[in-house]
């Protein structure tokens, strides 16, 4: 029995390091939109014509389907309330499905598009495209 | 909630933060220095003898759960419950706003774990292809505990790890889990298979066979209720999962659940959704392939664990697997709480809300209707993550001792402590996967 309660206080001295450990990510600011844009791969053959120069710290997510294919998923940082854009570049008009809570769809045209965002939930928000159905982007929310 | 779209998706929508790396080092940390503790300070002699401890439950309670009206009470909770999931599964609409889909994924298969593991065998109590069977034999005047045939004990639990392999496949690889159509076929399939087999055996056949029954009364021995004859008793949850009968098929079922889980966090990577991607393959026949991987790898690694080591004459080595089998079942639990913990509590509350108007009319039968949502724990990832890891480190302990207990009753003197260690290796590499998939995925 006295085994029993000295492997319980063990646990419970691991379970309380643990705890400990984990409120320091919380702390600080998860995320600072300086460091928060994550270009992929350029697009080659249109040249970014987006109207406004303005906003300068907002986190712009860059999305290219070329020729129809999506690229390969990535997972990308972005703050909790805070605004950022996909900027899709395609060929082809399309719709986005963003699955937060509450769900958005988004449609783009042929050519750049900037479709501004902002999410309120904290979690892993899949970014998919319809039809032809691919998943796109993961976004972090914290 | 009219965006809430019906698209290739599961149901709730954005998964929970992974947790932070530091804490799934100190989680893995933590599960190997307390395994190597037990295997070094603990007890010499078995402790959880099946047949003895644990005391009586208060006579009031077993007056409860013995008297007629209980069980006539639980069954009719089961029946209303199959009830209402039909209404809304025949004919509500086939939209992710249908509770079909929570009852289905939710409440039945995660819902059950913590029922289970407070209550009890709930799915036992409450069951209604039990009810179901038990009033086809009332009608026909005969016993519902005796079929035309004895049980196979050959075929163990092995329909039943076949059932829960049908159900996570129908949930994490068939890209259409979240229409209504193959969830009514699935349910359809489910019910004729129960009743014929509850026909042909008798109620022998849903202890070993409903994946359901077998689930929620695997999760129930670490729960503190057991019966002793027809006695009610509390006891351990320890010396409760020490009365786990090693059979054909509980290292399958078991394999299924911890596997499937954890193909579960990972069929969300970066690295499986890229490596998908373009191949030869479909995603689901990809997800097939994982999927069955995960489960045979558990299988593998417990086998081969448990059965590394020197054995008496008596012993065959092949045996061993299921010997050691229950000593998984805390840490399934364990995990299944750290995966589904906010999707049980969120989804599942949401379930409930959209339970109240099952024909997507609009109505609140239930007055559950127009109640707000839970969402506490999404914005509190911090603790969610430290209680993730928390509940992995937990059911890790847990199993360690069972493993522990079980190895010194059944391996001789001299393995005693050699002939845990591969054993106990196989325990910390389920446990550091499984943060390494929570912390990845």
């Amino acid at each position: 029995m006295r085994r029993i309660a000295l492997l319980a206080s063990a646990l419970t001295l691991a379970a309380t390091l643990v705890g400990c450990g984990s409120e320091e990510p919380s702390t600080e600011p998860p995320t600072d939109p300086t460091t928060s844009s994550t270009p992929e791969e350029t697009p080659e053959e249109t040249p970014e014509e987006t109207p406004e120069p303005s906003e300068p710290a907002v986190q712009e997510i860059k999305i290219v389907f070329e020729g129809g294919e999506a690229p390969s998923v990535e997972r990308v940082q972005v703050g909790v309330g805070e605004r950022f854009v996909l900027v899709v570049t395609s060929d082809e008009p399309g719709e986005l499905h963003v699955h937060s809570d509450p769900e958005h769809t988004l449609a783009y045209g042929a050519g750049t598009t900037r479709l501004p965002l902002t999410i309120g939930r904290p979690g892993v928000v899949e970014v998919e495209r319809h039809e032809p159905a691919a998943l796109v982007l993961q976004l972090e929310v914290r | 909630m009219d965006d809430w779209l019906t698209f290739a998706h599961g149901l709730g929508g954005p998964a929970d933060l992974p947790i932070p790396p530091q804490l799934a080092i100190a989680g893995a940390v933590a599960a190997l220095v307390v395994s190597f503790t037990v295997l070094a300070l603990a007890w010499r002699t078995p402790r959880f003898a099946p047949d003895t401890g644990g005391r009586p439950a208060p006579a009031a309670l077993q007056r409860l759960v013995d008297h007629r009206a209980f069980h006539v009470a639980l069954r009719g909770v089961g029946i209303a419950g199959l009830a209402w999931f039909g209404l809304a599964a025949l004919f509500g609409p086939d939209l992710l706003t249908n509770p079909a889909f929570g009852m289905f994924y939710v409440w039945w298969w995660v819902g059950l774990v913590p029922a289970s593991v407070l209550l009890g065998p709930v799915w036992r109590a409450i069951s209604p292809v039990r009810t179901i069977n038990s009033l086809f034999a009332r009608l026909s005047g005969s016993d519902p505990e005796r079929g035309m045939y004895e049980y196979p004990t050959r075929l163990g639990y092995w329909p039943a790890a076949l059932g829960l392999f049908a159900f996570v496949w129908l949930e994490l690889v068939y890209p259409y889990s979240t229409e209504l159509g193959p969830v009514r076929l699935w349910v359809a399939v489910y019910l004729a298979a129960m009743l014929l087999g509850g026909a042909l055996f008798g109620s022998t056949f849903f202890e070993k066979a409903d994946p359901f029954e077998v689930y929620s009364s695997l999760c129930a021995k670490l729960s503190v209720w057991a019966r002793r004859d027809t006695r009610l008793i509390l006891r351990s949850p320890l010396s409760n999962l020490a009365t786990i009968r090693p059979e054909a098929g509980l290292v399958a079922v078991v394999s299924v659940l911890f596997g499937s889980t954890a193909f579960d966090s990972f069929r969300s990577s970066l690295t499986w959704i890229n490596y998908t991607d373009g191949g030869p393959l479909s995603i689901s026949t990809m997800n097939l392939l994982a999927l069955v991987a995960f489960c045979v790898g558990v299988g593998v690694i417990l086998a081969v664990g448990s059965a590394a080591t020197g054995v008496d004459e008596g012993t065959r080595r092949r045996d061993l697997p299921a010997m050691f089998a229950h000593s998984v079942v805390p840490i399934i639990v364990g995990y299944i709480v750290a995966h589904y913990l906010n999707y049980l509590i969120e989804v599942g509350w949401d379930t409930l809300v959209l339970a109240s108007d099952p024909l997507g009319r609009g109505s609140n039968w239930l007055g559950t209707g127009d109640l707000g949502r839970i969402s506490w724990f999404t914005y509190h990832q911090t603790l969610l993550a430290s209680v993730k890891v928390l509940a992995v480190v937990t059911g890790h302990v847990l199993g360690v001792i069972a493993a522990h207990d079980r190895a010194i009753a059944v391996l001789p003197k001299r393995h005693q402590v050699t002939g845990q260690l591969p054993m106990l290796l196989a325990m910390v590499s389920f446990t550091a996967g499984g943060l390494y998939l929570l912390f990845a995925a």
